[in-house]
């Protein structure tokens, strides 16, 4: 049972997700993605290694962290998160450099064809990890819980059409029926279905904590997971449809259709959330998520328009949902994670033993504020500039969101190491700032009479 | 229904290496299926994890291998595990403890205070005084540290699953190592 509730791995899925975020910043700054060019081998590298290699693995490296807080029960198979981890990044990596075959890299297409099974693995590493957890205590049954449950299915499709693709781009026969017309199922799979609705999930858990609002779900609510649950229906019948030979035409609009209109629902339930606070003035995390959430509703506005036109219009709406709905959501909650478990690592053996500090000063809030305020105004710039197809503003953004997320892992650095405290209120010894921690000993070992 | 198979896990080499096996241990514990006893091999007969393992539910028999070592199988008592609805890890005792000699209303509180104040409050009693707590949540991450000091603990949601119940007993010595 000892700390069972902390993951020994989660700061090492957080770097990882981290150096992959700033990695495929530098490379859209350098012109490597920016309208127009994100079917060409470096934009789909790009991509993959923001949506892949930070967003995927932070949503993984999340979940498997929050899963044991929310089934209130021990992580199933907990060591599989090592494995997992570096199975995502050798995958991601695979993959981004398989892409690069699509301008002539000719090893590439070794790794294209090869990328799907380091990725499958960890898929399924952390789908033993997080889903067995959740169906032992019949996790469908929690608002939080079912919705995980269905992004885990989603994520699962989402391999499936991946792999199909990437076999089909690297000259194989096998996933040939999936070009081009899967691209569209993939992108909703991947950005609707897995990561959106996993970080909706974890916000039913996490936003009533934060903003002191009770903790129970809405008819709201289940509308809402409703819709999702038919556009994700209406997603995974279109990729049956393809891989057996026929066509998505009708079952796309559909699909988009239920999205949006999941998304309203869940922006209307999250107003709801907000207005029965009773905490008056949200911290940091959750004034920064309410932008992130402003994004998610742009990007169902933009959905529409996307579907019907292509190009710039759906490259705008993708960039929303990746660029400032998640990231902005995961960047704002990876600030108040980080200081959140540190505290509990450093801090929770000293608790009544000597005083300890509050967890919101191990944070510099306005510092965090800042770079969270330069990454939400390059998200809407990166917006714009994608839908005029203006690339010098693309790359402008590129630039101020690689300075904002720089600024934001310095950030998280300062707190893994107390920087924000005065250094006689910092213990001697830290744990480290990404490997886990030794484990503790109890404080005393002296027998007890039994039946006590 | 038939009882399954125990569950083994062997300390002895994680020991060998410094490393401290309780954590592993209780893990083990918390992945247990109903019913299943856990066969522990200890290079030592471990006598504090009987009193840990009584309070959890368990019954103890235990005998010396050939070697030196230890094997002891604690199998789950039946009637004497936690009431249906408290919390996994609550204290199978908890309904013969003495009233609260502390009670603490800790709702309206964000995440740790709720944790700070109980661990602080239990400082200063005595040990065998039982503290009640009301909360919003389950306090996940403070139920590692009561069983790090040492404390028992039983809790449960309310009916209408709006607050929390929480008892702790507060340990003897209160691990202040």
């Amino acid at each position: 049972m000892i700390g069972k509730q902390l993951s020994r791995w989660t700061m090492a899925w957080f770097a990882a997700a981290l150096a992959f975020l700033l990695a495929a910043l530098g490379l859209a700054v350098l012109g490597g993605a920016g309208p127009g060019l994100w079917s060409s081998g470096p934009g789909l590298a790009v991509l993959h290694l923001f949506a892949l290699g930070w967003l995927c693995q932070m949503m993984l490296g999340s979940l498997i962290q929050f899963t044991p807080v929310l089934a209130a029960r021990p992580l199933a198979l907990a060591r599989l998160a090592l494995p997992a981890l570096l199975a995502c990044s050798l995958g991601t990596l695979m993959l981004a450099g398989g892409f690069l075959a699509l301008d002539g890299w000719e090893p590439g297409f070794a790794l294209l064809a090869a990328a799907p099974l380091p990725l499958a693995l960890a898929f399924g590493l952390a789908l033993a990890m997080v889903g067995a957890t959740l169906l032992a205590v019949r996790g469908w049954r929690q608002d939080a819980g079912r919705a995980v449950l269905a992004a885990l299915l989603a994520l699962a499709a989402l391999w499936v059409s991946g792999a199909g693709m990437a076999l089909a781009l690297s000259g194989s026969d096998t996933g040939m029926v999936l070009l081009p017309e899967g691209m569209p199922l993939h992108v909703l799979l991947g950005v609707g279905g897995w990561l959106t609705l996993s970080a909706i999930g974890v916000s039913y858990q996490l936003f009533p904590m934060f903003l002191l609002a009770p903790d129970r779900g809405s008819r709201l609510r289940d509308a809402g997971f409703a819709c999702a649950l038919l556009a994700l229906a209406l997603v995974l019948a279109g990729l049956a449809a393809l891989l057996l030979g026929g066509g998505t035409a009708r079952l796309l609009p559909l699909a988009v259709l239920a999205s949006v209109a999941a998304v309203a629902l869940y922006l209307a339930e999250a107003r709801r959330m907000w207005q029965a606070r009773r905490r008056p003035q949200p911290e940091l995390n959750m004034q920064w998520s309410r932008a992130a959430l402003g994004f998610l509703g742009l990007s169902a506005l933009l959905g529409g328009p996307a579907l019907w036109h292509g190009g710039a219009w759906a490259e705008a709406a993708v960039f929303a949902a990746l660029v400032g709905w998640l990231s902005t959501l995961t960047l704002a909650q990876m600030v108040k994670i980080a200081s959140f478990l540190t505290w509990i690592q450093v801090f929770s053996p000293l608790i009544g033993r000597r005083p300890v500090p509050m967890v919101h000063e191990l944070t510099d809030a306005r510092a965090a504020g800042r770079w969270l305020a330069l990454w939400v105004a390059a998200a809407a710039g990166g917006t714009a500039a994608l839908l005029a197809g203006f690339a010098p503003g693309f790359r402008l953004a590129a630039l101020g969101l690689l300075l904002a997320a720089l600024g934001l892992c310095r950030e998280v650095v300062l707190i893994r190491r107390l920087r924000h405290l005065a250094a006689d209120r910092r213990p001697a010894l830290l744990p480290p700032i990404i490997l886990p921690p030794s484990p503790r000993r109890p404080d005393h070992d002296h027998p007890r009479t039994a039946g006590a | 229904m038939t009882i399954p198979e125990p569950l083994e896990l062997d300390v002895r080499t994680p020991l060998a290496r410094g490393e401290e096996p309780f954590s592993a241990i209780m893990a083990a514990v918390d992945s247990l299926l109903p019913g299943q006893p856990l066969r522990l091999i200890t290079p030592f007969r471990p006598v504090p994890l009987f009193g840990v393992m009584a309070n959890r539910g368990f019954g103890a028999s235990d005998r010396l291998l050939q070697g030196g070592a230890w094997e002891v199988t604690f199998t789950p008592v039946v009637g004497a595990g936690p009431e249906a609805g408290l919390t996994p890890g609550s204290a199978a005792g908890a309904a013969l403890w003495p009233d609260p000699a502390r009670t603490l209303d800790l709702t309206g509180l964000m995440p740790p205070e709720p944790m700070v104040r109980i661990l602080e409050t239990l400082e200063a009693m005595a040990a065998g005084e039982v503290l009640f707590a009301l909360l919003d949540r389950e306090p996940m991450f403070l139920f590692p540290e009561l069983a790090m000091r040492h404390h028992e603990w039983a809790g449960n949601f309310a009916a209408d699953g709006a607050s929390y119940r929480l008892m702790v007993r507060r340990g003897d010595g209160g691990g202040r190592g």
